[in-house]
């Protein structure tokens, strides 16, 4: 059983793990960042630190909505990188049981496809674990 | 060998001679840098001469001749050095290292099962007629009163009279082996090892005594020992009680008085105290929040006087806390300053490793005085430096032939100078005397042509480019020019430059600041966004409306639209900022930039300015926000990233830029 | 049973030694990396002969046995001295010091065997 932090991007209930998540920030803005890839919302000021941000709606295709109080930062560390994911809301923590995750279905529908790299359901929720350091791209070409 | 078999041997032989070899070197090395600093090293010489003595043997049981021959040519070279007082000839010591390489080229042929290549007889020659030091000693040697007098040799009584001369302390322990010891695991064996960890031993003399209960064994060892850890560590260390921990009562001849005392190494002078980087670094946080906070308050007391309040007491307040925080700061970049020469010290010894000897011949000069940096920009700067080392090594010095058939002295060099350059930076400059950069070749290879010194550069530094079609040996695919001007550049907010000449050699000139903690910078707003840009790279400001400002020819309605002003009697192009960066609508420029690329001046326009900073800059770290033309992020106050902008970086980039294309 | 104790800081020869005189029978071999250590073992207990390198750290292999023969009990244990300087000077220094017997490596795994067993059997019992 690992904890992890659940969140919803669009219509999506999405989750990651707790271990992988230094910190939950609000959201108010990202200084744009020219010539960086269009799912890069922006940079923002984390404790000091310089974060990139990842709108997720870009990155899962989902159409762009408003900004709102619930939007967070899930900051998470891969490797040596630091990075923010910006999401719609993040409200639980929650317990999930491995054992009990099952592959990507082949058809998520929208592009979030990729990044999925688990299915896990709890409580009557499903859950799409999300595969971090794809999100956050290892790999990046710039304009 | 008929009755034993030397096959199962081999793996053990492999080991100890790639360890003897190791070794060796080693040592070589450290006799090279004592030379530098005129020292002798009586110990490190007899070190080598054991090593070669046991090679020579080794190679000897295993029937290796090639490898005998070679060791036993420089093992007497060093048999001469040991009685000269322990200093071997520069010459002889680029032998050794040559010969070490031919040697451990030879182990490798026998791991491989390859045949063992006759030694070079251009070697074996030289190292025959090798001239050895001549000189004597440079201090007399005193007379050492003890029992040690009449067994020490010439290097080891130098080794304590410098010891003696610098206040360190120099003891003959005692200790006594039996089989009570032995069965407690103590040994001379480990005695030596354990006394060798609280200091140098200079000799290990085996006494005859009078069998007792005492001693046993009829046997005790005497060890001389120079050393500064306390009577009982060292009577613990020979099984022995601190009373029988003998300190060396030495004549103090009156030469001794007059060698030179180095004042700065003098413990009676200077007094230091260490300090770990990281606590500077956190005082230089401190230091950071103290300048955005100080900002902070200027803006508000200029809200303020907005209003009309009197702030003239606040505003002589905010002035003193500018010139504090300034002093503050030096005084912070002052202890964190390494020298230059130290920095790059690693560098005399990479050469060395880098070059193939009999193939090619280089030599690294540094010349750079005394000039210090910031330890963060020297950590930064020396694989930057590295690379380039490599590059001259690998591409641009030619081999000993070639060199010969045109011309040019044997050695290559490799010549690196340093100086102050404007403002607060430090100009360093990488020089070769090779081959130079062939245009034509990059021409070819990039589908370019160069027209200038600083297009090459552009060329140089595109990602992934490359003069030749494999990793050379040294090279390797680990760091590129692009990645050098990453740091010059980007990283550090400097310079990087190229002159070179076909034939004669290339020069890489790296302008860095001298602290990368706080620098100047003028913010301005473009689009509604607010960016920065370093005070230093910024050659002048002006206002766009009072200049003719002509529209230029623009190829097709795709690229960025350049216009002409006339300025000072020079025609400069006028790049819109905003749209370059595409922040969309922008409410009109009306100042214009001027930044120096390539000798020419280049203005960018933007809407307005809006003040004049010290601040903190960070570097981007992560690949998603590394973008060309944005050298890292600050902030201004309200606790948001502004970027820093690296207008020439992004001048680079005007002829490729294209409308509408998104990454 | 004859106890021997053989003396080089190259593990490699030590082993290619005792693997060398192992057709002496009954033996047993006991090692030592340097001159001191050898005399650390001497001292301690008692062996019917010494092979001996000459190049070791500290001290030297005369230093050893000149050492070694000014003890009364090691006065007439054979010393073999193995030692890669197999000129005239060395082999007539290392003698003078009180060696008892004198091989040059590289040599053949039979002649320090027949040396070894002519040392041996003229020896004292």
């Amino acid at each position: 059983m690992t904890l992890h932090v659940a969140f919803r991007v669009g219509s999506g209930e999405y989750a990651v793990d707790a271990r992988d998540v230094l910190h939950l920030e609000t959201f108010t803005q990202a200084t744009h960042v020219p010539g960086a890839p269009e799912f890069v919302a922006g940079l923002v000021q984390v404790r000091g630190k310089l974060v990139p941000v990842v709108d997720l709606r870009t990155r899962f295709g989902v159409t762009a909505g408003q900004r709102t109080l619930d939007n967070r930062v899930i900051v998470v560390k891969v490797g040596a990188r630091v990075a923010g994911l910006l999401v719609d809301s993040a409200r639980d923590i929650v317990q999930l049981d491995e054992s009990t995750f099952e592959p990507p279905p082949e058809l998520v529908g929208d592009q979030s496809a990729g990044f999925i790299k688990a299915v896990a359901s709890s409580a009557q929720r499903l859950l799409l674990i999300v595969d971090v350091p794809r999100v956050i791209g290892e790999e990046v070409r710039h304009a | 060998m008929s009755e034993i078999d030397i096959q199962e041997f081999v793996g053990g032989f492999i080991a100890e001679a790639d360890q003897l070899v190791a070794a060796a070197t080693a040592g070589l090395l450290e006799l090279e840098m004592a030379n530098d600093r005129g020292e002798a090293r009586p110990k490190t010489v007899r070190d080598l001469f054991r090593a070669l003595h046991t090679i020579k043997g080794l190679s000897g049981m295993m029937g290796i001749q090639p490898i005998v021959d070679i060791a036993h040519a420089f093992e007497t070279v060093v048999r001469a050095a040991d009685q000269r007082g322990g200093r071997i000839a520069p010459r002889a010591v680029e032998l050794g290292l040559i010969a070490m390489r031919a040697v451990a080229e030879r182990v490798r042929a026998v791991a491989d099962r390859q045949p063992i290549a006759a030694p070079p007889e251009a070697l074996l020659d030289e190292l025959a007629r090798v001239e050895t030091l001549g000189e004597t000693t440079s201090a007399p040697t005193p007379a050492i009163i003890s029992s040690w007098d009449r067994k020490l040799s010439a290097g080891e009584r130098q080794q304590i009279a410098t010891a003696l001369g610098e206040r360190r302390s120099v003891y003959t322990l005692t200790f006594t082996p039996s089989d009570a010891n032995s069965a407690r695991g103590i040994t001379i064996a480990t005695v030596r090892a354990d006394v060798g960890k609280l200091g140098e031993i200079v000799k290990v003399a085996p006494r005859a005594v009078p069998q007792t209960d005492d001693a046993p064994a009829g046997l005790v060892f005497e060890l001389l020992v120079i050393s500064d850890a306390t009577t009982s560590a060292l009577a613990e260390a020979v099984a022995s009680t601190p009373d029988r921990v003998v300190p060396l009562a030495a004549l103090e001849p009156p030469e001794l008085a007059t060698l030179p005392v180095d004042d700065e190494i003098s413990p009676i002078g200077r007094s230091y105290v260490r300090v770990e980087l990281d606590r500077l670094d956190d005082l230089q946080e401190q230091l950071s929040g103290l300048v955005v906070s100080r900002f902070r308050f200027e803006r508000e007391v200029a809200n303020l006087a907005a209003t009309g309040a009197d702030v003239r007491a606040l505003r002589e307040i905010t002035d003193a806390q500018e010139r504090q925080l300034r002093a503050l700061r030096r005084g912070i970049l002052r202890a964190r300053m390494v020298r230059v020469a130290e920095v790059l010290e690693p560098l005399s010894l990479l050469v060395r490793s880098l070059v193939k000897p009999g193939i090619k011949e280089v030599r690294l000069a540094l010349d750079v005085g005394d000039t210090e940096l910031d330890k963060a920009v020297g950590d930064r700067l020396l694989p930057a430096i590295v690379h380039l080392v490599r590059n001259a090594i690998d591409h641009a010095i030619e081999p000993i032939v070639e060199r010969e058939r045109i011309g040019k002295p044997r050695a290559g060099q490799i010549v690196i100078k340093c100086r102050q350059g404007a403002g607060n930076r430090l100009v360093l400059s990488v020089a070769d005397d090779g081959r130079g950069i062939d245009r034509e070749q990059i021409a070819r290879r990039s589908g370019r042509q160069t027209v200038d010194d600083s297009d090459l550069l552009d060329v140089l530094t595109t990602p992934g480019f490359s003069t030749r079609d494999h990793a050379t040996e040294t090279s390797g695919r680990g760091l590129g020019m692009d990645i050098v001007r990453r740091i010059a550049v980007r990283d550090l907010g400097g310079e990087l430059k190229i002159s070179t000449t076909p034939g004669a050699g290339t020069t890489f000139e790296l302008e860095v600041p001298l602290t990368i903690a706080i620098i100047d910078v003028f913010s301005f707003e473009c689009s509604k966004q607010a960016f920065v840009v370093p005070v230093a790279a910024i050659e002048e400001i002006f206002e766009l409306s009072e200049h003719r400002r002509i529209e230029g020819p623009v190829a097709d309605p795709g690229r960025l639209p350049i216009s002409i002003c006339e300025r000072r009697g020079r025609t400069v192009p006028i790049i819109p900022l905003g749209m370059m960066l595409r922040l969309g609508e922008t409410a009109g420029a009306h100042k214009a930039l001027v930044v120096r690329r390539g000798g020419e001046p280049l203005a960018f326009a933007v809407d307005r300015m809006l003040g004049r900073h010290e601040v903190v800059v960070r570097p981007i770290e992560d690949i998603l926000a590394r973008v060309p033309g944005v050298a890292g992020a600050t902030d201004l106050g309200d606790g948001r990233p502004t970027l820093l902008l690296d207008l020439v970086e992004l001048g680079a980039s005007i002829t490729t830029w294209r409308a509408g294309y998104s990454s | 049973m004859t106890r021997l104790l053989i003396v080089d800081d190259s593990k490699v020869i030590r082993d290619m030694v005792a693997a060398c005189l192992r057709p002496l029978g009954d033996v047993t071999f006991d090692f030592a990396g340097s001159g001191l250590e050898a005399i650390e073992r001497l001292a301690l207990a008692p062996y019917d002969l010494v092979v001996l390198d000459l190049n070791m750290p500290d001290v030297g292999g005369v230093e050893v046995i000149e050492f070694i023969r000014s003890q009364d009990k090691l006065r007439s244990l054979p010393i073999l001295v193995v030692t890669t300087r197999g000129d005239d000077a060395s082999r007539t220094r290392v003698l003078e010091a009180g060696a008892s017997g004198f091989m040059a490596k590289p040599f053949a795994p039979e002649q320090i065997l027949v040396e070894v067993r002519g040392l041996l059997g003229s020896a004292p019992q």
